[in-house]
């Protein structure tokens, strides 16, 4: 024997040891399909598949793929919830398919999963993510500062290092922006992702590029299209407070001019 | 077919492609060629540090750094690297934090560090903190910061093109091989680009999805590793994997390091805390090697928990709930998820999970290629997991990989763009792509009747029960046979995706096909590896061989002249400068 | 009978439907509204859109107060609706308190629902013309309005016959 998992290895690969008695259901997977290479329109196709509710959406569709239907497409990476490249709508809320367990959806019922809203869809579920990161880049999301720099790090008190760190854990996954009813009917809105990226910034005690950026987001596309309708706080998977940091953007515009 | 025309062109856009990219961007003309969004590389997963003797906190000395990690792997480093890591390691830290990374501060406002397993002070006298963090997302700090600041140099970046192969040119006068360019694979549009580059940094990753058990993500397939032993490079020491010890138990997701350098425990089912017989100094903190095998040595004694005895418990109950919230809050939040488990008041299942390649594409310390033990292919650089330095030697410390790609990409960055500024394009050969077209169009016509999800499952089982903490020869052999049963059986492979756009069923069918080499590779190399050293331990030899074993392995692909594919493994020296091989104790 | 009159049989679940797209003829893909891309333009510099915002905040809570004032007053004061006449008007208005109580909350109501009204337009008019053309219509209508308004309060004749 090498390792504990060997006797293991020869089962088969259903009622999974360390759950007593067989932990499946039979789940439906409602799924918006898109192919242009087969049909201009978009539809929805079910698949029943049974799987262990405590397993994530994303095995759910990894399972559907890989033995099923190999042409649905998606992305994915780290499947933990830490690369952001699974935002998906699920059951008509935008989540990450990795950190999204199934019991968590009344399987009884079935499962919606469709492409986030507001960008182009290109195949299933993958969309054009370049708008997206357009919008990233154009608030300048990178340190700006003048002078010389100092041989060692600067310095920093913790309290200032706090003061951002709510927004230091986005992953661009694009939840928010997607969710945002203002960037559905306009995507020239920057959108939440970049505002947050942006906060995280201005709101850095070792940044110089406040100004600039605060002009950037007091435009027309900027952070007063916000209708606080907190549905960016409610799709982050990341549990950032992205409301809340558009608002103490715009307190920082009007505070600045007052 | 497009062809494209570059100074630099650098695979994969992780921390150490990031890296090099902002460098040779100021440089050379520079293009990043990367399978996902630079921001979903794995990078971004790692969790507890980077290491570097600031000395913020406590007295330390990037002296002692280099010994820990050349006693950490197991003095299988290559000394001289290992002084430049520990040695660069303190201005690479400083550097990304002018780039603008948020580290954790100090009362001081310094960038505050903490303890770190193996990372010890005056040569193994006691823990020592020397991991700078930001939370316990450091990895993504890292590729965050990195990300912005390519978009500040405006690096140019070719989002979701696999490259699949690299393009080799025999100089017709010396017979050397350089760099001419790779072949790459829109998944957009299923088209074909051909980059002609003067140079070529590798910083494709790791390859850890031939395991089940695993804290990688699926895109990490090690296609790097596998274009270059195609085309007849060596790789180095593959033999060496590493198995962190606290993955989730049954999902492999990582839980840091950081959870037991803030005090967290290991537990059997008696609630004992073992690792004080495996290692009465160092304790839960001892390198990762220990650990893991510490862990399955209590499962298989019969001290695992559950009722199917197969896991040990995370223990950070006695830990304040504030100071998990400020140091740990992405794994508890894991731990919340994924089990449904409080960590302020139950201890966390978890058992080893694989982790890391110590082994890779052998390079310098300049990041430069290895054709052989000697000779440098002049114009291919690689840098990051995808290489080997060897700074990580037979067993890799934490927070020594994001200091790797730091110290190696911007090594590499700038060795290559320096290269690019004096040499001419190498002229591509004739129908550059035509393997990458015939492997694609073999794919998507095949109409055999395996399927990529059965091998992989079948490859992945065979590598968690064979080749995982421990091996015995029959055990190697099982896998060697069964790796081989599977390569056959590839051939057969069929998919059903057909089309052009977002084929991502052909693009697992191709990285399938990748983890079979370097399963293969892995395996025979462990077969002729008759010793326990680090991250490679064999039962039926459990002591380190200094006499025979104090070398690098490095396996070839030959091709004999009936088409038949084997490995020839050859041996390298190992670079020792000041310290002499002693027993590893922690 | 030709191939394709065959294949354009209606679709039975199972079977492809008629293949008019392939991988060499995609269809085109489903865009949203209003793309950003590098070419999108800068904004004006100005701090016209947070005023605008602002004013909505401080109009509204101005506003609160001279509405439910005016209600109270017409609707359910001194007799309520019953009491409302010529004379009735004529005689606030013969009051300049009253008579800037209701220019004010003329102008504010007007301004509000205007601004209001263009950021629906913003947000959901898709194409440059239809936004110009239905900015134009709300700004005429509000303009009239606000002048239509302002000219009656300010030249009421109580004497008028």
């Amino acid at each position: 024997m090498a390792t504990p998992t060997l006797e293991k290895s020869g089962k088969a690969p259903e009622p999974e040891a360390g759950f007593a008695d067989s932990p499946y259901i039979t789940a439906t997977f409602r799924i918006r399909r898109f192919n242009p290479e087969v049909s201009e329109d978009a539809q929805w196709q079910d698949f029943q598949i049974s799987i262990d509710p405590k397993e994530r959406v994303l095995d759910a569709l990894h399972k559907i793929k890989w033995e099923v239907d190999g042409t649905l497409t998606f992305r994915r990476s780290c499947a933990h919830g830490i690369c952001g490249s699974d935002a998906m709508r699920i059951n008509g809320k935008n989540r990450l398919a990795c950190k999204t367990l199934i019991k968590d959806l009344s399987p009884e019922k079935p499962i919606t999963v469709e492409a986030i809203k507001g960008l182009t869809v290109l195949k299933d579920l993958v969309v054009d993510m370049d708008p997206f990161f357009q919008a990233y880049r154009d608030v300048m999301p990178f340190l700006i500062t003048k002078g010389n720099e100092p041989t060692r790090e600067r310095l920093q008190s913790a309290e200032d290092r706090e003061r951002f760190d709510d927004t230091t854990k986005c992953i661009l996954c694009a939840a928010c922006t997607s969710s945002c009813p203002v960037f559905w009917n306009d995507g020239q809105y920057f959108g939440p992702a970049a505002i947050v990226n942006a906060h995280r910034f201005i709101f850095d005690s070792r940044d110089e590029g406040g100004e600039q950026r605060l002009e950037i987001l007091n435009d027309r596309d900027g952070v007063w299209r916000c209708r606080t309708t907190f549905n960016c706080t409610d799709a982050c998977p990341r549990g950032i407070e992205v409301t809340k940091a558009i608002q103490e953007v715009k307190r920082a515009l009007i505070t600045r001019r007052f | 077919m497009q062809i494209h025309k570059y100074d630099t062109v650098i695979v994969g856009a992780g921390g150490a492609g990031m890296r090099a990219a902002i460098e040779s961007t100021k440089r050379s003309r520079t293009a990043v060629l990367t399978k996902l969004y630079p921001t979903r590389s794995h990078t971004g997963a790692a969790q507890g540090g980077m290491a570097a003797a600031l000395a913020n906190v406590e007295e330390d000395n990037w002296e002692w750094h280099t010994f820990d990690t050349i006693k950490g792997g197991d003095y299988l480093v290559d000394q001289d690297a290992a002084e430049i890591l520990a040695k660069e390691a303190i201005d690479s830290v400083l550097d990304l934090e002018k780039m603008g990374l948020p580290f954790n501060r100090t009362p001081e406002g310094r960038i505050d560090q903490r303890r770190f397993g193996g990372h010890s002070r005056n040569h193994g006298e006691a823990p020592v903190r020397r991991s700078c963090y930001a939370s316990d997302r450091t990895g993504h700090m890292i590729l965050q910061t990195l990300y912005q600041n390519c978009v500040k140099e405006g690096v140019e970046f070719f989002n979701e093109f696999y490259v699949l192969d690299l393009l080799l040119q025999e100089d017709p006068e010396t017979g050397v091989r350089k760099s001419a360019g790779v072949v790459a694979y829109e998944l957009a549009t299923g088209e074909i680009h051909v980059f002609q580059a003067k140079a070529i940094i590798f910083a494709s990753g790791g390859t850890g999805k031939f395991f089940k058990v695993t804290s990688n993500a699926h895109t990490l397939t090690g296609d790097g590793q596998a274009a270059a032993y195609r085309r007849g490079l060596p790789l180095e020491d593959m033999e060496f994997f590493q198995f962190h010890p606290t993955g989730i138990w049954r999902m492999g997701i990582l839980l840091t390091e950081g959870a037991r350098g803030e005090g967290g425990i290991l537990r059997n089912k008696d609630g004992e805390r073992f690792m004080e017989k495996y290692a009465p100094v160092m304790k839960d903190l001892a390198s990762r090697d220990v650990v893991s095998r510490s862990i399955y040595t209590e499962i298989r004694e019969g001290r695992g928990c559950g009722p199917e005895g197969d896991h040990v418990y995370l223990d950070l109950t006695h830990l304040p709930p504030e100071q998990l919230d400020a140091k740990l809050p992405d794994i508890t939040e894991f731990a919340r998820t994924y089990l449904g488990i409080e960590p302020y008041t139950d201890p966390i299942p978890i058992q080893p999970t694989a982790h890391y390649a110590m082994g890779g594409i052998p390079t310098n310390v300049r990041g430069e290629v290895l054709a052989d033990n000697t000779t440098v292919v002049p114009g291919l650089y690689a840098a990051g997991e995808v290489a080997c330095v060897s700074v990580h030697g037979a067993n890799r410390l934490g927070t020594n990989s994001l200091l790797d790609i730091n110290v190696f990409g911007k090594r590499s960055g700038i060795a290559a763009a320096e290269y690019s500024a004096k040499n001419d394009y190498v002229d591509l050969p004739e129908n550059p792509a035509q393997l990458v077209v015939d492997q694609v169009e073999r794919l998507r016509n095949s109409t055999g009747g395996e399927r990529v999800a059965t091998l992989r499952l079948e490859l992945q089982e065979c590598m968690d029960a064979n080749v995982m903490v421990f091996r015995t020869e029959q055990t190697i052999k099982t896998a060697v046979d069964k790796i081989a049963e599977l390569r056959k059986r590839y051939l057969d492979v069929s998919i059903q995706d057909k089309g052009k756009r977002f084929n991502t069923d052909l693009l697992e069918a191709i990285e399938l096909g990748n983890l079979l080499d370097l399963a293969e590779v892995m395996a025979t190399s462990a077969l002729a590896r008759k010793e326990s050293r680090g991250g490679h331990y064999r039962e039926d030899y459990p002591n380190r061989d200094d006499v025979n074993f104090m070398r690098h392995t490095m396996a070839y692909r030959e091709v004999a002249d009936d088409g038949t594919e084997s490995i020839r493994l050859d041996y390298k020296p190992v670079v020792q400068t000041r310290y002499q091989p002693m027993e590893r104790k922690y | 009978m030709s191939t394709e009159s065959t294949s354009a049989i209606g679709e039975v679940e199972g079977v492809e439907p008629p293949r008019r797209y392939d991988a060499d003829h995609p269809a085109p893909v489903i865009e949203p509204p209003r793309k950003r891309t590098g070419k999108t333009p800068k904004g004006s510099g100005t701090n016209f859109e947070m005023y605008a915002w602002l004013f909505m905040r401080l109009s509204g809570i101005v506003l609160v107060v001279l509405v439910i004032g005016h209600l109270l007053i017409q609707l359910v004061l001194d007799g309520g609706v019953s009491k409302i006449g010529f004379a009735f008007v004529a005689g606030r208005w013969a009051s300049p308190f009253w008579q800037v109580w209701d220019l004010t909350m003329l102008w504010l109501a007007m301004l509000h629902g205007a601004n209001g009204l263009r950021t629906v337009i913003n947000d959901y008019a898709e194409r440059d013309n239809t936004r110009f053309w239905l900015k134009m219509l709300l700004y005429t209508a509000t303009v009239f309005t606000v002048l239509l308004g302002t000219l009656v309060i300010f030249t009421f004749d109580p004497n008028i016959r």
